[in-house]
């Protein structure tokens, strides 16, 4: 039971069942129902009786339609790869709506080749599953941090023995992909061992013996792909990654995508020391810029050195086998191991995809319609080979939609719209929707609610984490068309705030709900004041209700602290005074992009000693009030000085 | 009616009357701080009166924050963090990580630091009412008449002070059930600031408070008997959810006594010596008593002004949150309608919006999420399934799920999760949703949103999963 019971949501962390794969409970619990777990494919609730009106419960039996069984081709279904698209269209097609499916996929192996593969695809073996895993893992040494604020002490320090984990979560993959294996078996989708070539629009053939199918559906996925410099050899892809033998001492990481900062925080985690290239001057392209900037600054307080700026050359070995990287900026040794996560490749070679005429971008992903559909009309693709968005729910809603269009005769197009995604690095991401930039360019008028926030945690932990959750708004419609938040737990609470924001709901209903406490989620439920409204109409980025402070006013105030007069006055000591016009000259003359960015940040103001200023601003709380009030007043028309003044004042806040 | 009486007050506070004050608050806690703040930004000249600052609140020591940063939430969730530590040594021994030596828990030094920060809060709390505008006043607030609050300071001095409006906000107190030896058990106040963690710990009561304590006290190692009078603990929750958590408690190594109560307490060379109502004796180094609280009411002298309560001393109030007498109204715990800090929050600000905003407000107690923070948490929001049997008109679907959480299948720990929607056939509307899991609260917050906005199942259905 207990294992049946797992089945559903196996690959997932805890939230995947809110969505269709909620399982079928029986009104009748049978002994040893398992059978109906594993055989559960849809959303058939129980159906619990009114008192006044009791009825018969639903039929459980899906109506079939759609699919022919005309002789004239083996199957209704031929899919080509196991992964999650595939098994998901095979196992509706099949369940669902009669279609006799039957899908191929290569031999088991941790490490993806031309000839090897395995049920369950990417997600299962080299993706979301282990990585998920293993960033469980290697989480625990910041727990461990944390426990000493909590009273807890150890008399060793807690050491971490790779091998055993790489053991269990192999003999994890192995159980995962026999559970695969039975829900095709037990969908009645028959599964072929082999690699599947395309022969022609209604033929495969699988290691030689051919089959026909009114419909193939290809869903062979993506695979790490890196450039082809010298030294690539030594390189290891994110598959070879998640399959060490033995942990890496000193590693570097060449990539500033999700993969990249989640095999970071991995190695991190387990204390290798972490170098992270990347070429541009910020992680995370295309997300929220503040989110970027965010993770950047927690993964450098936990410990991984960022690159910024440098593209990779060359990597040689030396004589004591040791790696070294050579950028564009500067060659660093020592790597016990270099990774690179600098992209990934749709899988459409050896498909024989030309010669039947299916058509593919210069990427090598395979172009399809809404409906999935190739420029072959009877080949389908779904997932990551179609390279629209490679996420594994994505894939799941994909293939599900393609079987209901194909064999379900409703089309259906997958929706794209408010789809979430989560970054597991530590601290984590999750996100729905727009970011800041995107929504100001798609609707103009915005309003960005932040918080930025020491959890309760961290006060007692005394680390120094932080949580930055966001809430945008189109200003016209006041509808939540994005959130993003970065810290301990975002994923999940972004996955209850998912519903919200593809319900289309608004910052009134988001108001209007009571909050949980106390909990980091709750914060999103209580964001009063807009931190910004962005308008396209003014030239003022910023809404300021307070007064402005006046220029004749703040010219005092700097006056005074340059003489020290004021200071001095009020008995601050003399190298407290160097820290206030240190900041004061940090907020008026640096670039507030340098200051922004916090890898650049961290290198040439890391001389600010804040605590002493967080000391002198907490003893004279009003004059720091009249400074900073001053300040932002003042730069309200520089968006950028502004956010990079409440990142500093934030700072103080955490010492005062 | 009630709309127009509201009209003419609002005239009279924009004359600023006769009285010292617009608004006296009566109770700094989660309600009290934020009903005077709110009125505050509406222009009200305002005061609030709170007790001294201590952890264990008596009828003359409380402090700015009230329960919820002092003896409740804030405090609660720390040594729930400090117990959590413990399940995740032990899953992190099958994730690899090696601890050898012992693991050393100290107690006194996460009360140390618990109390360092409800000192930040409690000071946080003052400093927001300070830049308010909100004049605070120490001391136990009492009515004179409708419009005049006497104030005992510290020092047993009293003033007088007179107010348009008077809002009380005094919040509630743990209360012992009266059996022989009561005076030898705590409640949930000393139970946060002991001064050793207990050995062997005794609960009494079944509610939200004594699964806590228990799961705090297990996790910080101590051995844990919980009694409480019904088959199952949590008594208004989803029943399947309840057994969930009973059987999570006693997989974590709680030992449950359902239908049992204590009768009788004495104290021996051993400890608290403990006698229940079947016959059993049990030694125990603290007794804790999760029997219930009680409307902070006694003290105000309410009778002077003629307010009425009701039979367990909570105050009556209208839906606006008014009393029986018009200019004097109550929020929060004391008025015991739903005792959570969020919704203290939501009836503090509808009473500011009311009586100083011009705009008459009544606060929605629909689709409150609540969280029971027991390892794991339990979190719902919106109606159980027995409560949507009764209410729904058509028939309830009903949609669970019960997973072994990814992290489980390494650690081998052996505790599901379970989730549940419940939908209403004919309209498809998600009527309520319930967790019992790691991150339960934090994943039901979002759902309220959608609930609170009648979200139906199939908008659930269409939302693409995090993964």
């Amino acid at each position: 039971m207990a294992t049946a019971a797992t089945l559903p949501s196996s690959c997932s962390s805890t939230f995947q069942t809110l969505s269709h794969t909620f399982s079928l409970r029986l009104p009748l619990r049978l002994g040893g129902s398992s059978f109906h777990h594993l055989t559960s494919l849809a959303a058939f609730p129980r159906l619990a009786h009114s008192p006044l009106l009791a009825r018969h419960p639903i039929s459980a039996s899906a109506e079939r339609n759609g699919s022919s069984s005309d002789g004239e081709y083996d199957y209704d279904l031929f899919t080509i790869g196991a992964g999650s698209g595939g098994v998901r269209a095979s196992r509706f097609a099949s369940t669902l709506y009669g279609a006799r499916a039957a899908i191929c996929e290569m031999p088991f192996a941790t490490v993806a080749s031309d000839d090897l593969g395995g049920v369950g695809g990417t997600c299962v073996l080299r993706g979301c599953v282990p990585k998920k895993l293993l960033v469980y893992g290697s989480k625990y040494s910041h727990e461990f941090k944390e426990s000493h604020g909590f009273g807890w002490t150890y008399e060793a320090d807690p050491k971490h023995d790779w091998s055993s984990l790489i053991g269990d979560k192999n003999t994890e993959l192995q159980r995962l992909v026999g559970i695969y294996k039975s829900i095709l078996n037990n969908s009645g989708v028959t599964l072929i061992e082999g690699h599947g070539k395309i022969v022609d629009p209604h033929t495969v053939s699988v290691d030689g013996k051919v089959y026909t199918a009114k419909n193939i559906l290809i869903a062979v996925g993506g695979r790490p792909s890196m450039p082809n410099i010298p030294g690539i050899e030594h390189v290891i892809d994110s598959d070879v990654a998640l399959d060490l033998p033995s942990k890496p001492e000193k590693i570097a990481i060449v990539g500033g995508g999700y993969i990249a900062l989640e095999f970071a925080g991995i190695f991190n985690g387990l204390k290798s020391e972490v170098h992270v290239f990347i070429r541009q001057n910020k992680v995370l392209r295309g997300f929220d810029e503040e989110v970027r900037d965010f993770i950047a600054e927690q993964m450098s307080l936990r410990g991984i050195t960022f690159h910024t700026e440098q593209s990779p050359q060359a990597i040689s070995k030396s004589s004591d086998g040791l790696l070294s990287l050579q950028t564009n900026k500067e060659t660093i040794g020592g790597f016990t191991h270099v990774m690179f996560a600098t992209g990934r490749r749709p899988n459409t070679k050896n498909l024989g995809l030309d010669e039947v005429g299916v058509r593919m971008d210069k990427h090598g992903a395979i172009v399809v319609d809404e409906y999935s559909r190739t420029s072959v009309d009877s080949i389908w693709a779904v997932g990551d080979v179609t390279d629209r968005a490679n996420l594994t729910p994505v894939a799941l809603m994909e293939g599900g939609a393609f079987a209901k269009t194909v064999f379900g005769g409703e089309s259906t197009k997958p929706d794209y719209r408010a789809v979430p995604s989560a970054v597991f690095s530590q601290p984590p991401i999750g996100q729905v929707g727009l970011s800041e930039e995107q929504a100001i360019e798609e609707y103009g008028d915005v309003d960005v609610y932040t918080a930025n926030f020491r959890p309760l945690r961290a006060t007692l932990s005394g680390l120094p984490d932080r949580v930055l959750m966001k809430l945008i708004v189109c200003a016209s419609t006041n509808k939540v068309v994005g959130v993003h938040m970065c810290g301990e737990d975002a994923p999940e609470i972004i996955q209850g705030i998912a519903i919200a924001v593809k319900a289309g709901l608004t910052k009134q209903d988001f108001d209007a709900t009571i909050g949980i406490h106390p909990t980091s989620a709750e914060e999103f439920v209580t964001m009063r004041n807009a931190t910004r409204k962005v308008r396209r109409s003014t030239t003022d980025e910023v809404e300021s209700k307070d007064m402005p402070v006046s220029t004749a006013q703040y010219s005092s105030i700097v006056v005074a602290l340059s003489e020290g007069n004021t200071l001095r006055e009020q008995h601050f000591c003399s190298d407290c005074l160097v820290e206030i016009r240190q900041l004061v000259n940090l907020l008026l003359h640096s670039q507030p992009e340098n200051f922004m960015n916090a890898v650049i940040r961290m290198k040439n103001y890391g001389s600010l000693h804040y605590k002493k200023v967080a000391i002198v601003c907490d003893k004279y709380k009003d004059f720091a009030d009249v400074l900073f009030g001053s300040l932002s007043n003042l730069n309200t028309k520089q968006n950028a000085r502004k956010r990079s003044m409440d990142v500093l004042k934030r700072r103080l806040e955490d010492f005062s | 009616m009630a709309r127009k009486m509201l009209k003419d007050e609002d005239m009279a506070v924009a004359d600023g009357g006769s009285y010292d004050y617009d608004l006296f608050v009566i109770g700094a806690g989660s309600g009290g701080v934020r009903g005077s703040r709110t009125s505050a930004s509406f222009g009200a000249k305002v005061a609030i009166c709170e007790l001294p600052f201590n952890p264990i609140s008596s009828d003359w020591q409380g402090g700015h924050g009230g329960t919820c940063v002092i003896r409740g939430c804030v405090p609660k969730k720390i040594m729930v963090y400090g117990a959590s530590f413990w399940g995740e040594f032990e899953d992190s021994k099958n994730f690899g990580w090696e601890i050898n030596g012992d693991i050393n828990f100290n107690w006194k030094k996460l009360l140390e630091n618990k109390t360092q920060e409800i000192v930040r809060l409690n000071g946080v709390y003052q400093r927001i009412l300070g830049n308010s505008g909100v004049t605070m006043i120490e001391g136990a607030g009492s009515l004179v008449d409708a419009h005049t609050v006497e104030v005992t300071k510290p020092d047993s001095s009293k003033q007088r002070y007179t107010a348009k409006h008077i809002l009380i906000a005094t919040g509630s107190r743990a209360q012992r059930v009266n059996i022989p030896g009561k005076e030898l058990a705590i409640t949930s106040d000393e139970a946060l600031s002991l001064e050793e963690v207990p050995k062997r710990a005794i609960i009494l009561g079944g509610g939200y408070i004594a699964v806590e304590f228990a799961s705090i006290w297990k996790g910080m190692g101590a051995e844990v008997d919980l009694f409480y009078r019904k088959e199952l603990p949590l008594r208004g929750f989803d029943d399947e959810m309840r057994a969930i958590v009973a059987s999570n408690l006693q997989g974590r190594g709680i030992r449950l006594h359902p239908g049992t109560n204590l009768s009788e307490l004495s104290k021996t060379a051993d400890g608290i010596k403990v006698v229940t109502d079947k016959g059993q004796e049990l030694i125990a180094d603290v007794v804790l008593f999760a029997t219930g609280r009680k409307p902070n009411s006694q003290r105000l002298n309410l009778e002077a002004a003629g307010v009425e309560i009701d039979q367990i001393g909570a105050i009556k109030v209208d839906e606006y949150s008014r009393t029986s007498i018009p200019n004097i109204w109550a929020v929060g715990d004391v008025t015991n309608r739903i005792n959570l800090t969020p919704v203290a929050l939501m009836e503090a600000t509808c009473f500011s919006k009311t009586v100083f905003g011009g705009q008459p407000t009544k606060p929605d107690y629909r689709d409150v999420p609540c969280a029971v923070f027991s390892i794991p948490p339990l979190s719902v929001v919106g109606l159980s399934e027995q409560q949507a049997l009764e209410e729904a008109k058509s028939d309830v679907l009903v949609y669970t799920s019960s997973f072994n959480p990814m992290k489980n299948s390494i650690s081998k720990r052996q505790e599901k999760t379970i989730m549940k929607l419940v939908v209403d056939s004919e309209t498809d509307r998600v009527l309520g949703a319930s967790m019992c899991g790691p991150d339960a609260p934090e994943i039901i917050q979002g759902m309220a949103i959608a609930l609170k906005c009648g979200a139906t199942k199939a908008v659930f259905d269409s939302t693409v999963r995090g993964h």
